[in-house]
């Protein structure tokens, strides 16, 4: 059996010893991102069938549960750790060419600890060393925001900070209220014991780490560091904040509600705030002049739609919550992706400086236009499957209130498509046709472009290659009772 | 329960909670960065002393069963002082960050006041 310990050991090991090799030459830091998560990639492909019949429990330490710190690689965890470790590649593969700077090393190091985190915090099965994942996740994120140290990077990163460190306080007061109740802090033996107390005592615990989770998955009110932090940074770092660092706020936020506190009747709290994030986020992005802060806003717009999608909480919801949060994953980080060679060939961030793009970098345009259009939603791409099953949830659920705010979604999404189109345009049918050089990427950075654009098409043509998997990872946060049994027999 | 008693019984938790509030306080209000940071500070202490509090038990001794006679009522809960360790080694690494972006933006602005800062408008 493969120790799915691994997937967090290797990266973490690897990161540390960048700056060691940097000794012998300064230009092998670079593969090492690459090396760490190709080694992740296939091994979360090699154990997918172990887990998918049943999750694989990892107790360090020779303990068994609840006194030992432990790992759970449940169809969830290894479905988030797959995305982590195949967007993570891929943009290590677009950074070989597109971070120049002179302290490459420092990039590659973070870059390492950022993905660490993240894999950390989707596979752990103890509320305390959530924690400490998500802060090596967020702290390493701090600084990868102001690594160009640019007046608006640093600025952003500053602000992102002070936000997120204010949320992880929150959080830690969390656990300790969480302790001091139960004397545990493994997830599943919190969750046996959770309604054997008053209402009031856990709902405390569970607003704070709401609150303190939601600073980094960007829930409405908590969301004001996002579009400066993901405008002002490196591009290949926007892409890795926007697909994955908010995604696994979002996880810590979901794992907490539906698996350590059972909290159904939050649900109807959560909704509103999903489509109260969307319609922010989608209306924000729409008046926006620098594209990558468009963007932002659009994750922000795409994060209230998972919300959304999620709290409808059961089946049907949640399948289609994860659908589209891979979805949004592949599509922003192409898009970010693509931006960015745009921003280094104009030397600007205005949509207006893209004008005529389509001639000039024509290979990058298209990838930009296929992400674009998969988050609109359009047939063939990801993004149709993955909202046509969240509209066919919330229908499903036959109640008027779920119709309303469906409505309400579904004109957010046709706001989005209104400032993707103005973009696309901008793109191929303004400014003069005259024949220009052209100006491709490099080669190394087309790879990558392709290979989400093509991961895109194919699952958007056949989504059914991967709805098995996500209704197993949706049944896990279904069934809670399932998911404590495994742990504490 | 007289005051006395109550105040002996909580005066932990009320210590830290004062903390947490004081730290917000000074993080919500003040226009000085390193101000700022200083308060974010003070709000890490006042958890780290909330959580210790969790496991305090007056006049116990250290969790290891060296000498006979010993018995687990008697002992502090050695989980949280684990906990507070993490936390502390977390909150040093944010303030090192923290102050080490203050320096960037002063060199770059000139100033420390985040009323004047404000390139990136919302």
């Amino acid at each position: 059996m493969v120790n799915p310990v691994l997937l967090i050991v290797v990266p973490l090991g690897l990161a540390f010893l960048v700056p060691l090799f940097g000794l012998i030459s300064k230009k092998t830091g670079k593969y090492f991102p690459i090396l760490a998560l190709l080694f992740n990639l296939l091994l979360t492909i090699k154990i997918f069938p172990q887990v998918l019949s049943e999750p694989i429990h990892v107790n360090i330490g020779g303990f068994t549960p609840p006194f030992c710190i432990n790992l759970v690689a449940g169809p969830l965890g290894i479905l988030l750790a797959f995305l982590i470790a195949l967007v993570g590649l891929l943009v290590a593969i677009y950074a070989l060419s597109y971070i120049k700077e002179k302290n490459e090393e420092k990039y590659h190091i973070l870059y390492l600890l950022l993905l660490t985190g993240a894999t950390g915090v989707v596979l752990t099965g103890d509320v305390f060393n959530l924690f400490v994942f998500f802060e090596i996740l967020c702290i390493s994120s701090y600084a990868l925001v102001g690594y160009f140290g640019d007046k608006a990077g640093v600025e952003s990163a500053i602000k992102y900070l002070i936000q997120g460190a204010l949320g992880s306080g929150f959080i830690l007061i969390g656990i300790g209220l969480l302790y001091g109740q139960f004397g545990t802090l493994n997830m599943a033996d919190i969750a046996s014991n959770i309604h054997s107390v008053e209402p009031i005592s856990i709902f405390v615990p569970l607003v704070l780490m709401i609150t303190g989770f939601g600073v980094e998955a960007a829930i409405f009110p908590l969301n004001a560091w996002l579009p400066d932090a993901h405008s002002s940074a490196p591009s290949s770092i926007s892409a890795i904040l926007s697909g994955i660092a908010i995604e696994v706020g979002l996880y810590a936020v979901v794992r907490i509600v539906f698996t350590v506190f059972g909290a159904s009747s939050i649900m109807m709290f959560l909704l509103f705030l999903g489509v109260l994030t969307l319609l922010t986020g989608e209306l924000s992005a729409f008046n926006q002049e620098n594209i990558k802060r468009m963007l932002a806003y659009s994750s922000i717009g795409q994060i209230g739609l998972i919300v959304f999608a999620l709290s409808i909480a059961n089946m049907n919801g949640i399948t289609g919550g994860l659908f589209q949060l891979i979805s949004h994953t592949l599509g922003k980080a192409l898009l970010f992706l693509a931006v960015g060679y745009m921003i280094v060939h104009t030397g600007s961030m205005n949509i207006s400086s893209f004008e005529g793009m389509g001639k000039k970098m024509p290979y990058t345009s298209f990838f930009f236009t296929i992400g674009a259009l998969s988050l609109v939603g359009l047939p063939p791409f990801i993004g149709f499957p993955s909202k046509f099953m969240i509209v066919k949830a919330a229908i499903f659920k036959q109640e008027i209130l779920y119709t309303v705010l469906i409505i309400l979604v579904l004109t957010a999404t046709v706001v989005e498509a209104a400032y993707f189109f103005k973009v696309i345009q901008a793109i191929y049918f303004k400014g003069e046709a005259k024949k220009e050089k052209r100006n491709r990427a490099p080669f190394k950075v087309l790879i990558p472009l392709f290979i989400f654009a093509g991961l895109i098409l194919i699952v958007g043509i056949y989504p059914k290659l991967i709805t098995n998997i996500l209704e197993s990872s949706a049944a896990e946060l279904i069934s809670r009772t399932d998911y404590i049994k495994s742990l504490i027999p | 329960m007289s005051f006395a008693e109550f105040l002996n019984n909580y005066m932990y938790y009320i210590g830290a909670f004062g903390l947490i509030f004081i730290g917000l306080f000074i993080l919500l209000t003040k226009k000085n960065l390193v101000k700022v940071i200083i308060g974010l500070s003070i709000m890490d202490t006042g958890i780290y002393l909330f959580l210790i509090a969790i496991g305090y038990v007056h006049e116990g001794t250290a969790p290891i069963f060296s000498k006979p006679g010993l018995n687990a009522e008697g002992m502090v809960d050695p989980v949280p002082q684990a906990l507070v360790l993490t936390a502390i080694v977390i909150g040093v690494a944010i303030l090192a960050l923290a102050l080490t972006l203050a320096v960037k933006l002063y060199k770059h602005y000139g100033t420390l006041n985040l009323r004047k800062i404000k390139e990136q408008k919302w």
